[in-house]
């Protein structure tokens, strides 16, 4: 089937929000400057570790100075060659030799410990400064990112898999924590490699250039290795997304899957990805195992070159025997940047992958029309809603709402019914501006909604939506929602206006009981009446009803309903339904059908029409009526 | 009547042939998670071992490479220019060395992407076999998070740790008989630094071990919640609730941040603690070379090499910061994912469960009592969260269902109403095993339910549960989702009864229209009626809807019912409504009240008694009633 789906899959609609192909092709320094914004507020603590680094490279140069032109040159050869470069170490040396009052060989190994320690210190101080750095970096780049996607208006997550989402924001942030640690790494390598060299040109030019010709062999080799991985690491990336993308769909279809006795087919499906992640995976660490090695040679090889070219020179007296040893101790110095690059450089195209899936995410902009001039709502809402000429689909070619028009009075309270896909539910997300109305438009109490804050709009208009979501945390933290204003006391008393407080008071703690995931330990019906009361306790300006007793027993709507009757009394109501007996109580009923107000009119005067609504009375009455 | 024989096409032989994976290896209990990994690596003997022993000897041939050097350098401290041999040599060990160090690396690795791949696996299928109690558990952001991150630190413990450890441990201690050879007395001026070194990774290492855990949990707990806020945006907005949720999520964001920085601390000064020891070892070798180099007794070659071997045992020790930090981290993920992977399925086949030759669809219940969960404390106390959770457990809460006694014969249509919350829903899950029932108290065709294999039960009772979840995929393949093989007349004639017809017509792609991400979006009563065609399709003996017409309109629903009578002929069907209208349809009507049966009995029946149900009809019918007659006699009324 996934075949086939692919094959059928129509243009991605958002444009290129989910090339497939994000997978890190390129490096993009553009990216990286970008990433880099969020770095700006700590750049005094990345001076810092920039410090620190250096610091501790100077000493990680020093160290092998000593040991090599002090202990073995001047203090086991007595050879005081005149220029030798030793960075000041033997006059160093005579002084705490003398200071201290010990042998120079003493003071030596004293010097030593001192620049090891200083090393150690120092190495440790960047990685705290690094860590700190990056972390709050990352910190607030995931906080952006969440309050991103959080404000993005709802429709946007009509078509896009949450899966997906919500590894940007976990797992691509995690991956540029390595990215970050690893360029510091990668720079804390970079530092000794210079001054090694230059270090070793001073000593012995020649030795110098006879020594890098390998530098470039190995840049060479880190080329064709990374060039026939990487394909493969994409391959990776792209199974590892897939991967989680059926791992999170099978989860939150688990009773589905159950039910449907379909574990041995999704097994197939994960297992077969999971395969070609294995063998890519196993390709491209077999290319790891034949380059790392590769590289450590190319660096016995420079100590071959030491011994033999560097060798004659000393017997040429050119350099000391302690330059020979320092020369082998540089050798890991320069081959270290290499090797971590070359370490690096699968991180580093995962991280640029990584980079690019959370800056686009950033730039999705699912263009939710927000007024450059907002205007603000009256204080008090008289409730007047006015829709005109109002057309609206989810895709060009298939329209849900044509031409549609009415007004209802403040005050009012309107039913809206209609067969399932007429459009009943998109009217209800366009008053409250999940969608941008155009063409059309829609007047709360005379203001075109579209030049008000869509957060304004739904401060003012509570709503009771079809798909309404339970969050874990206590019932009470589910009624209120977080919201302070909204006391324990307002939050019983919406619950026992939609008859949930008795169901309530019987769980184990209550209101403070803890409720699962998406509310899983109560009945759907208990579930409805919470996000019901949820409504209520925010005791908005108009109260709009989207089947919100659907799943509710004749007994307790018609406890709810007496409750609405005095709650929605002088407030404009709007109010979806299909049982009847729910609409009979408004004011005025307007009949949807194919996108279309077909009827619109009383109660009584819509049954005395004949018309669809006459229909669908018949049709409920006739059922029970015949008894 | 379907019989276990016929139902070959839902267990198709496509199916059969896919084999589970097999369950991970047994150790004790009690066994630390690090060594439970050791039987998986076990599962490749020849790669693993052989990997290492290749790894090891490329080890061994390296530390011969500074005999060489010291060879040449002794040759040079004598001017003699024959450095030809040493050249040599150290040239054939690279080599060999190269060779040995490559194929030991990759056969290691590839035991690495085995026991991985394996876990994953077989994480993956456990996950589809647990329930309600499982799940309640663990989030899903959560499972996703041990499924990615912890995975992957496993993988790359098995990956480099192991080898590192060995192959580290090898050379240093190759390295060290090798010096002992040159030199015993300056080798055992080594030894007292050897246990600050064990004492510091000793002390450390639990502590890297504990904030891992810590970090990993926090990672869950992101996840957790990203994952919440977006499948609930709509609310969230609606309410528009956005600006404390952004500051919630900071607050968490922040205190991961911390978290992780700890850790980082801990292996940093893990690190600076092991190369400050390394500087020491060091300066003692430098301290006793030099004196006996000043005194004669060695030579600048042997001190030379010395000092190269020293990188060799100073690497490892400069590593081993880096190594406990990777093992720690590895422990603590693979405790979490043996924490997953230990959860024994609630609901499974008991060891004597034997299938039905042939199933009528008759359902008895008999004095079945069920109890609400009782609080149960949940996973880790270690982090301050809510960590309290409800498990639907037989606890003392109070009862969902009590005493429940009922007889469904072959064929019957059964409708089941009642007042929120009175059960109806936990009745529907037992019969399907989403619940396990108590013992003897839910029979199909005579036999314990229980007693019956899962795949028998959920193949030959169908439910349509009251969420409408699809994925995101074709309509048609969403339909046919118990069996990819279908043929298109079946979906075919499951669309007409579920009356999908027009709606999928009018869609430009048909049947093949996708929904959910880069598709279409339904609409509630939409998405209701392809959850029930995915029901119907599969044409069982018993069929159970859990309230699943409640947003489609009345004339729609008329509809269907209508053709399911035809379609469900002689097969039972149980279905749970709210609407009197409905409920009319069915041969006999349960009206449960907070886990009691109230009435039991046909239309007519329950009509006359005069009870509930009787309340319902007269509330639900009567106001139609009273309207048709204002509506009929005074035209025009209301205005």
């Amino acid at each position: 089937m996934s075949a086939a789906a692919e094959v059928q899959r129509p243009p991605a609609r958002l444009g290129n929000a989910f090339d497939d192909d994000l997978y890190g092709k390129s490096l993009d320094t553009r990216q990286i400057l970008r990433l880099l914004k969020w770095m700006r507020p700590y750049r005094w603590q990345a001076l810092a570790a920039l410090v620190f680094v250096l610091t501790s490279a100077v000493c990680a140069v020093l160290a092998p100075t000593v040991l090599s032109r002090v202990l073995v040159d001047e203090i086991a050869l007595k050879s005081h060659g005149p220029g030798l470069a030793d960075l000041g170490q033997r006059t160093l040396n005579g002084w705490i030799a003398a200071q201290l009052g010990v042998a120079p060989l003493y003071a030596a190994c004293v010097l030593y410990l001192i620049w090891i320690l200083l090393r150690a210190g120092f190495t440790c101080a960047f990685g705290i400064a690094l860590s700190r750095v990056v972390l709050n970096t990352l910190r607030d780049l995931r906080s952006d990112l969440f309050a991103h996607l959080e404000r993005l208006p709802s429709s946007f997550y009509d078509r896009v898999a949450v899966g997906r989402v919500m590894t940007r924001i976990a797992n691509d942030v995690e991956t540029l924590f390595e990215l970050f640690a690893g360029f510091g790494q990668l720079f804390g390598q970079f530092v000794p490699f210079f001054v090694a060299i230059s270090i070793m040109l001073t000593l012995s030019p020649w030795l110098t250039l006879e020594l890098l010709p390998i530098l470039p062999v190995a840049g060479l080799f880190t080329w064709i290795f990374r060039r026939m991985s990487r394909p493969l690491y994409r391959i990776v990336r792209q199974s590892v997304s897939r991967l989680n993308e059926n791992l999170q769909e099978n989860l939150s279809g688990i009773e589905i899957v159950q039910l449907y006795g379909r574990e041995r087919e999704n097994y197939a499906r994960y297992s077969a990805i999971n395969r070609d992640n294995m063998t890519s995976l196993s390709r491209a660490f077999t290319i790891e195992s034949f380059y790392g090695p590769l590289i450590n040679s190319l660096s016995f090889i420079g100590l071959c070159i030491i011994v033999w070219g560097g060798g004659r020179l000393v017997l040429h007296s050119q350099i000391t025997i302690g330059s020979l040893l320092l020369f082998t101790q540089f050798l890991d110095m320069l081959f270290q940047p290499i090797v971590a690059m070359g370490e690096q450089w699968n991180v580093v195209f995962r991280a640029m992958a990584s980079g690019e899936r959370i800056l686009q995410a950033l730039d999705w902009k699912a263009a939710l029309h927000e007024p450059e001039h907002p205007l603000p709502l009256p204080d008090q809402l008289s409730g007047g809603v006015e829709f005109r000429h109002l057309t609206f689909g989810y895709s060009k070619d298939y329209p849900i709402l044509r031409d549609v028009s009415f007004t209802i009075a403040p005050g009012e309270r309107i039913a809206i019914v209609g067969p399932t896909g007429s459009g009943k539910s998109s009217l209800v997300r366009l008053l409250c501006r999940f969608y941008d109305v155009a063409p059309g438009q829609i007047f709360l109490d005379g203001v075109d909604i579209m030049d008000v804050r869509p957060a304004d709009i739904r401060t003012r208009i509570g709503v009771v939506l079809q798909d309404f979501h339970i969050f874990s945390g206590s019932v009470y933290d589910n009624i209120s929602l977080g919201n302070p204003s909204i006391s324990r006391e307002a939050a019983q008393r919406a619950a026992r206006l939609v008859h949930a407080d008795s169901f309530i008071r019987q769980l184990p703690q209550g209101y403070d009981t803890p409720l699962n995931e998406r509310g899983r330990n109560l009945s759907h019906g208990q579930r409805q009446l919470l996000a019901f009361a949820r409504v209520l306790a925010m005791n908005p300006e108009v109260l709009v009803l989207d089947e919100a007793t659907a799943s509710i027993d004749t007994e307790t709507e018609l406890v709810i309903q007496d409750a609405l009757r005095t709650l929605t009394d002088g407030r404009t109501s709007i109010i979806i339904a299909h049982r009847l007996q729910t609409i009979k109580d408004a004011h005025r009923v307007i009949v949807l059908s194919d996108g279309s107000v077909r009827e619109m009119g009383t109660h009584a005067e819509l049954l005395a029409r004949g018309g669809i609504y006459r229909t669908l009375h018949e049709l409920q009455y006739q059922k029970v009526g015949e008894a | 009547m379907a019989t276990m024989t016929k139902d070959g096409d839902r267990v198709s032989a496509a199916d059969a042939r896919i084999v589970p994976p097999p369950p991970l290896p047994q150790s004790r209990p009690g066994t630390r998670p690090l060594w439970r990994l050791f039987p998986l690596i076990n599962e490749h003997p020849w790669m693993f071992w052989g990997g290492m022993a290749l790894t090891c000897l490329g080890r061994g041939l390296e530390a011969g490479i500074p005999l060489f050097v010291r060879l040449g350098v002794n040759r040079i401290a004598a001017h003699n220019t024959a450095l030809f041999g040493p050249i040599m040599g150290i040239l054939g060990l690279v080599l060999a060395r190269y060779v040995t160090v490559a194929f030991g690396r990759k056969y290691v690795r590839d035991v690495g992407v085995l026991v991985g791949s394996r876990i994953r696996e077989r994480l993956y299928w456990h996950l589809e076999q647990q329930g309600p109690k499982f799940f309640t558990r663990f989030a899903t952001g959560d499972l996703m998070a041990r499924a990615i991150n912890d995975l992957n630190l496993v993988r790359q413990l098995v990956s480099m740790g192991t080898r590192t450890v060995i192959v580290l441990g090898f050379s240093g201690f190759v390295a060290f008989l090798f010096m002992l050879a040159l030199s015993a007395k300056l080798t055992l001026w080594l030894l007292p630094v050897m246990p600050f070194i064990a004492v510091g990774g000793f002390i450390l290492s639990s502590h890297i071990f504990r904030q891992s855990l810590r970090v990993q949990e926090g990672f869950s707990t992101l996840s957790e919640m990203v994952q919440e806020n977006l499948n609930g945006i709509r609310t969230i907005q609606t309410h528009a609730q956005e600006d404390r949720e952004i500051a919630r999520f900071a607050a968490l964001s922040s205190g991961y941040a911390d978290d992780y920085f700890r850790m980082t601390l801990l292996n940093t000064g893990l690190n600076a603690w092991m190369m400050a020891l390394t500087g020491i070892a060091t300066v003692i070798i430098m301290g006793y070379g030099g004196w006996s180099v000043l005194h004669g007794a060695m030579s600048v070659g042997t001190f030379t090499a010395f000092v190269l071997y020293l990188a060799l045992i100073v690497a490892p020790l400069q590593q081993s910061g880096q190594m406990v930090s990777l093992f720690q981290r590895g422990a603590s993920a693979a405790a979490r994912l043996f924490e997953v992977l230990d959860y024994e399925p609630e609901i499974r086949d008991t060891p004597d469960a034997a299938p039905l030759e042939e199933v009528s669809g008759a359902i008895t219940i008999q004095h079945l009592t069920y109890h609400y969960p009782r609080r149960t404390s949940g996973r880790d106390q270690r982090l301050s969260r809510a960590t309290t959770v409800m498990a639907p457990e037989d606890g003392d809460g109070h009862a969902a269902l009590t005493n429940v006694s009922l007889a469904i014969r072959p064929g019957e249509m059964i409708a089941i109403l009642g007042r929120v919350g009175a059960g109806k829903s936990t009745l529907l899950r037992m019969m399907v095993r989403l619940l396990d029932p108590p013992p003897g108290t839910v029979y199909l065709d005579g036999r314990d339910i229980r007693l019956l294999p899962l795949e028998q039960v959920r193949s030959q009772i169908a439910f349509v549960p009251q969420d409408p979840i699809l994925f995101a995929d074709e309509l048609g393949h969403n339909i046919a989702y118990d069996n990819p093989r279908r043929a298109m007349a079946e979906i075919r004639s499951v669309v007409e009864a579920a009356d999908l017809e027009d709606t999928i017509n009018s869609f430009p792609d048909g049947i093949r229209t996708l929904v959910g991400e880069r598709g279409v979006t339904l609409s509630g009563g939409q998405k209701q009626r392809t959850s029930l065609a995915r029901g119907l399709i599969r044409d069982t003996p018993v069929l159970l809807l859990d309230d699943c017409f409640s947003s489609v309109d009345t004339e729609t629903e008329e509809n269907i019912l209508g053709r399911l009578k035809t379609l469900r002929g002689g097969r039972t069907t149980v279905l749970v409504s709210h609407r009197v209208s409905t409920a009319r349809h069915a041969d006999r009507i349960l009206v449960l009240d907070e886990g009691r049966i109230r009435e039991f009995g046909t239309h007519d029946e329950l009509m006359a008694h005069n009870g509930t149900y009787a309340m319902f009809a007269r509330v639900q019918g009567r106001r139609s009633e009273d309207d048709m007659a204002r509506g009929v006699s005074f035209p025009g009324a209301g205005t």
